[in-house]
Order: C-alpha cells, then structure tokens, then sequence
C-alpha cells in the first residue's frame, strides 16, 4: 500500500469519526449561532487535529515513501476522484437549495450544503481508495 | 476505434538486469512502486515520457519494452 493510499484511508476514517461525532452531537438543526455552530466548530477543530497527528505519524512512519513526489498515476487518481466528488458535491447543493420551497430555513439549508460537502469529500478519499486498490 | 491492448516486458527486462526490484525502477524514472506494478500487470497505461524512460533504463528500443495491439487484428 503506498503513502498517499495510507493517507487517504486516515482522512477517509477521521471525516467519518467526525462526522460522526457531529451527527451525535447536534440533533437539532434549529437554533441558528447556539450550540450546534459550536459543535461544528468543535468538529472542524478535531478534524485538523487527527489529520495532522496522524499524518505526522505517518510520516515518521514511512519517511522515504512521504518523499517520493506524486506520480502521473497518483494525479490521475486524484482527478478522477475529485471529479466524482464534484458531482457529488453539485447536485447535493442543489438539492439542499430545493428544500427552500418546502419551507427550509437558512440554517438548515447550510448545514444540508455542509452535509452534501462532506458526502463529496467522502466519495472522494472512498474513490481514491478504490482506484488505488485497482490500479487506476 | 476498437479496444487495445498495451501489453510489456517490463518484468523480464527487470531480471535480465541484475533483477532491479520494482522499487528501483521506480526510482530511476521517477514514479512509486505501486505504479510500476500497476504498469507490469497491464492496469496502468503510463505516458509516453515515463514509457520511454523505462526504455531507456533498460537501453531498448520502447517497442522491445511495450507492445500495441489492437482487437482489429496486426500489433
């Protein structure tokens, strides 16, 4: 397994655990700058703090492979990962501006295009992983 | 335009010169292991800089390293 599928494995696992920290954590959507802005500050912090420690770790880990610069395969990878990540990310921030005319307020709205964000950056690293795993 | 199929000597080249590790081919042209690998076994089709950097690694000819052919029939 190379580095940067090592890599894309943690980030997969750390936006899930916070994700799923966040979901647990903020069941009401209702009360717009209370608690569940807190929360998702909370979470953003916590994501930056396992991504950092854990790619620290990893570089201690395998320093020769966090060297090796990215290839033309790697970047290919990423492409075609961000480009279903893209797509993902569109038509969930359309769909969370459709729930305007059912009545949606604007903090739900936000957070239903933060949840569509975090959908993408799952389908993302997921994607990288499986491309990886192929061969491209 | 029919399917192709690029297939390569890459891991006969790679022993008859003093069996370099993929690593080490890697290595000289600049790409990881994983992708090496991903190249031999035919899931990777690489550039035409990185195959004629395989090529010149082993100092062959690129069409003695990577073949061509097409399901329409002559390579």
């Amino acid at each position: 397994m190379s580095f940067r599928e090592k890599s894309a494995w943690v980030t997969l696992i750390a936006i899930l655990l916070v994700f799923a920290l966040f979901v647990s954590h903020a069941p009401r959507l209702s009360h717009p700058g209370g608690r569940d802005f807190h929360t998702l500050l909370a979470c953003i912090a916590a994501f930056v703090v396992i991504e950092t420690v854990a790619y620290f770790v990893l570089r201690l880990r395998y320093p020769e492979d966090a060297r090796t610069p990215i290839d033309e395969r790697e970047q290919l990878i990423n492409l075609k990962a961000t480009r279903l990540a893209s797509v993902c990310y569109v038509i969930g921030s359309f769909l969370a501006v459709m729930t305007l005319h059912h009545g949606a307020s604007a903090v739900v709205i936000g957070y239903l295009v933060v949840l569509a964000f975090v959908i993408a950056e799952i389908v993302k690293y997921a994607a990288r992983i499986v491309y990886y795993r192929r061969g491209v | 335009m029919g399917a192709t199929i690029i297939s390569n000597r890459i891991r006969q080249l790679r022993f008859e010169n003093g069996e370099m590790t993929q690593q080490q081919l890697g290595q000289r042209i600049g790409v990881t292991r994983q992708t090496i690998n991903a190249i031999e076994l035919g899931k990777y089709s690489p550039s035409l800089e990185a195959a004629f950097r395989i090529a010149e690694v082993f100092g062959v000819p690129l069409e003695q390293v990577f073949q061509y052919k097409s399901d329409q029939g002559s390579a």
